[in-house]
């Protein structure tokens, strides 16, 4: 008497969309690994950073490297540079397995929970810095810097990766190469 | 290069990471117009073939308000407000530019500085 269905759970449409994790990543022509990237927005806009490699999430890998720009070893999305002509060779550069997306996942602060007593003791959890994070930092830009102490201008390179990218008048990036 | 002594590096000043543009006014015929669509003129870009790399740029007109309001990244409110958009196509022969703004631009911003942005970069 009573209609029981046949299924537990109405049965999903097939959906058209692709999940984030069945996307095809493209990486622009113009940005190859050891390519000097200008970051033109976020915290470090304005920046000259090295490109090292693509991650699985289509992100960019880059990192300053830190001694010369304060960019760390950081995630981007390839919209947000300017890929130059410079290169560099990294191809003898080997990055540490765990850079992954994983690795570069945002973390969770604790929020300052309100209970009895201790709502003004609970400070608010500000993010530091973790240890294997400088530890990878050192280790890739110590191969970095190799790289470019090696390079014919490097005088040119320390100096360029370290200065900051504007637009100043009568300059027009549709008219400028880069 | 780097010396031996941990002074830290002063923070690098930063100059101008956007293209200079003018509000000229809305997409129009000769008598009515159409305030869903603004008509930019960018400096330095006088021809259409010129136009390309500006398509799907984004773009802010900023200006200042009388009360603070939130502003994101910063903890203090500030008195500073943006309507983002972003360049659509062309218009005509001569270098301008489409763009449509989240919400439409107010007319008191005509002959107003808009920022075209260089994101989202194609090169």
């Amino acid at each position: 008497s009573r209609y029981y269905p046949t299924e537990d759970k109405p049965r999903k449409l097939r959906s058209r969309k692709t999940a984030f994790s069945k996307h095809k990543h493209s990486l622009r022509s113009s940005i190859t690994p050891g390519t000097v990237l200008i970051l033109v927005a976020g915290r470090h806009k304005g920046k000259r950073v090295v490109f090292l490699k693509q991650l699985d999430s289509g992100l960019l890998l880059v990192t300053g490297p830190f001694h010369l720009n304060g960019c760390p070893l950081r995630r981007i999305n390839q919209i947000y540079t300017i890929a130059t002509k410079t290169k560099l060779d990294i191809s003898g550069v080997k990055l540490p397995e765990r850079l992954n997306d994983k690795y570069f996942n945002r973390k969770q602060l604790k929020k300052p929970r309100h209970t009895e007593g201790e709502i003004f003791d609970t400070k608010k959890e500000v993010y530091t810095v973790s240890d294997e994070r400088k530890e990878d930092q050192v280790a890739v830009d110590k191969q970095i810097l190799d790289v470019i102490r090696k390079n014919k201008e490097k005088k040119l390179l320390f100096g360029y990766l370290g200065s900051m990218f504007s637009l100043g008048s009568r300059q027009y990036p549709h008219k400028m190469v880069f | 290069m780097a010396e031996a002594t941990s002074t830290a590096n002063p923070p690098k000043k930063l100059g101008r990471l956007y293209c200079k543009a003018v509000f000229t006014g809305y997409k129009r015929g000769l008598r009515n117009q159409h305030e869903n669509t603004a008509l930019l003129k960018i400096d330095g870009v006088g021809s259409k073939s010129e136009t390309p790399f500006y398509y799907g740029k984004r773009c802010a007109y900023v200006y200042k308000a009388k009360r603070k309001t939130a502003c994101p990244g910063h903890d203090k409110a500030s008195r500073i407000r943006v309507i983002w958009g972003k360049i659509t196509r062309s218009h005509g022969n001569s270098g301008a530019v489409r763009a449509k703004f989240r919400k439409n631009l107010p007319s008191t911003a005509m002959g107003k500085r808009i920022r075209v942005m260089l994101y989202p970069s194609q090169i």
